[in-house]
């Protein structure tokens, strides 16, 4: 598909490029959407995990709170992590829509951290993921009971929150691409 | 493939500042190609070493003061931890995509558009997949380590010490393969960025 295109590419880039400079694909309307969602997403998660406290009387009063493990404190910090790198690019990128002069710098640094941030992202997701489903099914093999018929309201809390935290990668792998794409239409052939 | 040799001819003959840009792509697959193979290597060893972990151990189980101890032997493996299982499928799916990924770039020499862009976002998927994956297993390791005194989960790495050790370095190895993915993604869109 592509290599058929390329040919054509060389005949007809140079009345092209000296007729404008490369001014490539314009999704940073997208970008600021996708963004905003990135920060909606982080927020609401943080959110809900830290509202998600419980204490229940067996008979002693045994609270359930998100800090008791190391995890959940990760995730938390993560997200937050998360949610205000979304709000800073944001607003670079509502800058980018004005200034259309710094798109190019402002895709290269795009791409590099919203590759970092999808790590921190995906890493808290599975590493909060992973201690829920020990909490929700627990371990035979290592004597470790399950908590979550005794703290459902806490896990309900921990589940909706890790779902979101999923969504929030997805969206950020989905910036990644449109970022990529829009930097590659503006290399010259 | 006939194009893209149609379009390489063309612009070594045309002129000699875009074969100078071609030098440049040849440089930029080459690297590519090396951490392709250190991020196929990686994922591949960490998968092994996480498979292979396997320890047996014989137990004093202590039922009453009054009886002598039962001894038990216990096994610990990869596949009782649904945490460990899931880093165990991420890393084997990053090995395959690796593998997959490694070919399509010889093949590919990095000509084609659409490909460079589906394949900076695969590599993206596969820091996520793989980042989850080490943090599901990180999570558990540091339970098995630690315990959780506030849901009574006892430490287990005080009796299947080889285990933990095999699996701490399997994670650590996986580490800086998922990072070799990070590296793919970043450092050609910072080589494609001087040419934009």
């Amino acid at each position: 598909m592509a290599s058929t295109d390329k040919p054509v590419d060389t005949e007809y880039s140079r009345p092209t490029s000296s007729a404008q400079p490369h001014a490539g694909v314009d999704l940073f309307k997208f970008d600021v959407i996708l963004r905003f969602l990135l920060f909606a997403a982080s927020l609401v998660s943080v959110v809900v995990i830290v509202t998600g406290n419980e204490t229940k009387f067996l008979p002693m009063p045994r609270p359930a709170k998100f800090r008791y493990s190391p995890a959940f404190v990760y995730f938390v910090a993560a997200l937050s992590v998360a949610g205000l790198y979304s709000i800073i690019t944001t607003f670079a990128s509502l800058y980018a829509i004005k200034n259309p002069a710094v798109r190019a710098k402002l895709l290269l640094h795009f791409i590099l951290w919203d590759a970092l941030i999808l790590g921190i992202i995906a890493s808290a997701t599975g590493t909060a993921g992973g201690v829920a489903y020990v909490g929700l099914k627990g371990n035979k093999h290592v004597n470790w009971n399950k908590i979550c018929n005794v703290y459902d309201k806490f896990c309900r809390h921990v589940g909706a929150s890790v779902a979101v935290a999923l969504f929030g990668s997805v969206v950020t792998v989905l910036l990644i691409w449109i970022s990529a794409y829009s930097l590659h239409s503006r290399v010259p052939k | 493939m006939e194009g893209s040799d149609y379009y390489k001819r063309s612009s070594y003959e045309v002129e000699g500042a875009e074969s100078k840009e071609m030098g440049k792509a040849v440089s930029m697959s080459a690297y590519d190609l090396v951490m392709r193979v250190l991020a196929f290597v990686l994922t591949l060893s960490a998968a092994i070493v996480i498979a292979a972990d396997k320890q047996t151990k014989v137990i004093p189980i202590q039922l009453s003061d009054s009886l002598p101890p039962l001894y038990v032997p216990l096994t610990a493996k990869w596949n009782q931890m649904s945490a460990i299982l899931y880093f165990l499928v991420t890393n084997a799916i990053a090995c395959t995509y690796g593998a997959l990924s490694l070919v399509v770039a010889l093949v590919n020499r990095g000509k084609s558009k659409g490909l460079w862009t589906l394949m900076t976002v695969l590599d993206a998927i596969m820091v996520a997949l793989l980042f989850s994956g080490n943090g599901a297993a990180a999570a558990v390791g540091v339970l098995g380590y630690k315990g959780n005194s506030h849901v009574n989960w006892k430490k287990v790495c005080n009796v299947f010490d080889k285990f933990c050790g095999q699996m701490a370095v399997s994670i650590g190895v996986s580490l800086i393969g998922s990072l070799a993915f990070l590296l793919l993604v970043v450092i050609p869109v910072v080589r494609l960025h001087r040419r934009a």
